[in-house]
């Protein structure tokens, strides 16, 4: 072993690594900061040679445009509802399920259980059309509803939390059995406080996964009352929306960008920890 | 070298007890799961009974209460996921617009797809866009997750900056984007002026769409995968990289033969989600071209879309999804063919 810490090609590498890290969070952050910028700048400042990365003269003028002009406000609400409902239906089912195939013995459960994974592979997009015409043959085309129900099929949680559980020690179980206890009782006393991480996991997924979604609102909302986040800005903040299309109006559109962005951005920096192990945990994005 | 390096590859160096702690390898489970789609599930059900210490295994009770437990989550399973899967293909064998009666037609929406000139270019603008993005994105997820694994001061925090777009939203990544490429305006084009490059008409030059959409896209995911690949450097024991650098093996040579083999279940996981996902690809480019100019970028779900929720023909848009859903199960397949299978 030869540690030497101040040889010249040592001291190379690091400053060559040090370049990197630095040029790769500048390159990471940067069109998050020109967002930034842009929405606080006035319309005649937006446009400017050299760019101006701190407006000189900043102003609140493109987030009034934005919360004056469109249904901001309802589609933060709808999003924000969408994904919580969903989150709570799916860790309430798939919890339940997965207790149910960790640890009860029915006939059936092994066929049912592959049936289940089977379809992991299958992504939303396959399924939108059938999707639609289930929800508009009961006349639920336009609600949260129709936006937040999909969610609830998910295959991911059932599979995670069914592995999670089944690393839980049968012995804690038995001492509840032995008590009186029934498997509701043991589901909710046992499984679900000893397995906190991982439907903190699940939760998260689902969460995300809710939150960004966008094709299956998109094909099913049709106006405010039930247009989520996304979709309000994909359909009129869009290329061919024409806002910011030929004669471009960046300054509200980045305005409308910041405030769909800083919450998720605050929420992540805060629960950093639970998102990096959410990820890993299911490798999954929908 | 060998005797060292098996017991790890099988995933059982952390030992048993982590697992029962919860701390289950979430990568290797993760790529059990992802293969158990490719294998009959029955198998990996089995496969993954292995790992679960004696204890914890033992006769069960028969126990009918369990179909309630299972009912809930089974009604939306059919309802929202199963049913649909199967009744799309039914819809794909009719000739359904929204208004009218449908008639079955058989395969002949399928026939229709391999002369249809549109959809054969989404395909191939589909295969395109892969190609552009899965190789950067995992090559360089690779190499960000190698950088922050370094013992570096602010590490960290690069960690953080570069999975922070991961967190905003889908159609927010494309209008950001639509302002950075502007031709007249954005700061791009400003920035390559530095350097003499004429402005570049990124997103309606038919020619710069898509890799523009590409850059955009990268720039959003790349720091998943980095989240991914750390996950698993972080499961290679230290003490196997020093010894062999006791032993006087290179850098490299530590990387090549140590590092990498050890890394294949997270290797796996990236390599399936990444073509999946980038197979799917639909929001930046709905909002930045539209599958534009001139077909440019549209791809298989952009098509889709279009032919089911503005053309409304549902089922010739329910041929496509399963046109979709067949490569995709062809890529999973094909990939468990090429890559090793050293994971628990």
């Amino acid at each position: 072993m030869y540690h030497r810490k101040h040889h010249p090609l040592r001291i190379l590498k690091q400053v060559i690594l040090y370049v990197l890290l630095i040029g790769a969070t500048l390159l990471a952050l940067a069109p998050l900061l020109w967002m930034t910028s842009t929405a606080f700048k006035p319309e005649s400042q937006v446009i400017s040679y050299p760019p101006q990365w701190i407006p000189q003269s900043p102003t609140l003028a493109n987030f009034q445009y934005i919360l004056k002009n469109f249904a901001f406000g309802r589609w933060w609400f709808n999003s924000i509802f969408a994904a919580v409902v969903s989150t709570a239906l799916v860790i309430v089912l798939d919890s339940l399920a997965a207790y149910a195939f960790a640890r009860l013995n029915f006939r059936g459960s092994q066929a049912l259980y592959a049936l289940i994974l089977s379809m992991l592979m299958v992504p939303m997009q396959v399924t939108i059309i059938p999707l639609y015409l289930l929800f508009s043959s009961v006349h639920l085309i336009d609600t949260l509803t129709a936006v937040l129900l999909p969610t609830t099929g998910n295959v991911t949680g059932i599979f995670l939390l069914r592995q999670f559980f089944r690393n839980i020690p049968l012995e804690l179980e038995d001492a509840a059995r032995i008590d009186g206890a029934s498997h509701l009782q043991i589901w909710w006393r046992i499984m679900l406080p000893l397995s906190r991480p991982a439907l903190v996991s699940v939760a998260i997924i689902t969460f995300i996964s809710s939150w960004n979604n966008f094709l299956w609102p998109l094909v099913v909302s049709y106006s405010d009352a039930s247009r989520t986040l996304p979709v309000g800005i994909g359909q009129f903040f869009g290329g061919a929306s024409g806002v910011s299309g030929s004669a471009p109006q960046f300054g509200p559109v980045m305005a409308a960008a910041l405030l769909a962005t800083l919450p998720a951005i605050l929420v992540f920096l805060v629960l950093k920890s639970y998102f990096v192990r959410g990820i890993t945990m299911s490798g999954m994005k929908g | 070298m060998n005797e060292i390096l098996h017991p790890v590859q099988n995933g059982r160096v952390n030992g048993h007890e982590s697992r029962v702690c919860g701390r289950a390898n979430a990568v290797s489970t993760m790529a059990t799961a992802l293969k158990a789609t490719g294998r009959s599930a029955d198998a990996a059900t089995k496969s993954m009974e292995a790992d679960i210490p004696k204890s914890t295994r033992r006769a069960r009770q028969y126990s009918p209460v369990a179909y309630l437990f299972v009912l809930p989550y089974l009604i939306a399973f059919v309802l929202f996921r199963f049913g649909p899967a199967i009744v799309g293909f039914l819809i794909s064998l009719t000739d359904w617009q929204i208004v009218g009666k449908p008639n079955v037609v058989g395969l002949s929406n399928y026939r229709l797809l391999m002369s249809d000139p549109q959809f054969i270019t989404s395909l191939a603008n589909t295969g395109y866009f892969v190609l552009l993005t899965a190789p950067s994105l995992i090559l360089l997820g690779l190499l960000l997750a190698l950088l922050v694994d370094q013992r570096l001061h602010g590490r960290v925090i690069t960690r953080t900056a570069i999975f922070m777009p991961y967190v905003v939203m889908s159609t927010v990544v494309g209008v950001i984007w639509l302002w950075l490429f502007n031709k007249e305006s954005g700061i791009l084009n400003y920035y390559l002026g530095l350097f003499g490059i004429r402005p570049v008409a990124w997103l309606t030059d038919p020619a710069t769409a898509m890799p523009a959409v590409a850059m955009a896209t990268l720039w959003w995911t790349v720091g998943f995968n980095m989240i991914i690949f750390l996950a698993g450097l972080q499961d290679v024991p230290q003490e196997l990289e020093d010894a062999a650098r006791v032993d006087g093996a290179s850098e490299f040579n530590v990387f090549r033969h140590i590092t990498l083999p050890l890394l294949a279940p997270a290797t796996f996981v990236v390599v399936m989600l990444t073509l999946i996902n980038t197979f799917q690809v639909f929001d930046q480019i709905y909002v930045m071209t539209g599958g534009g100019p001139s077909l440019a970028t549209l791809t298989v779900i952009l098509y889709l879309y279009d032919q089911a929720f503005t053309a409304f023909r549902l089922g010739y848009g329910s041929a496509v999804a399963y046109v979709v859903l067949v490569v995709l199960v062809a890529l999973a397949l094909i990939q468990r063919r090429l890559l090793p299978e050293s994971e628990a």
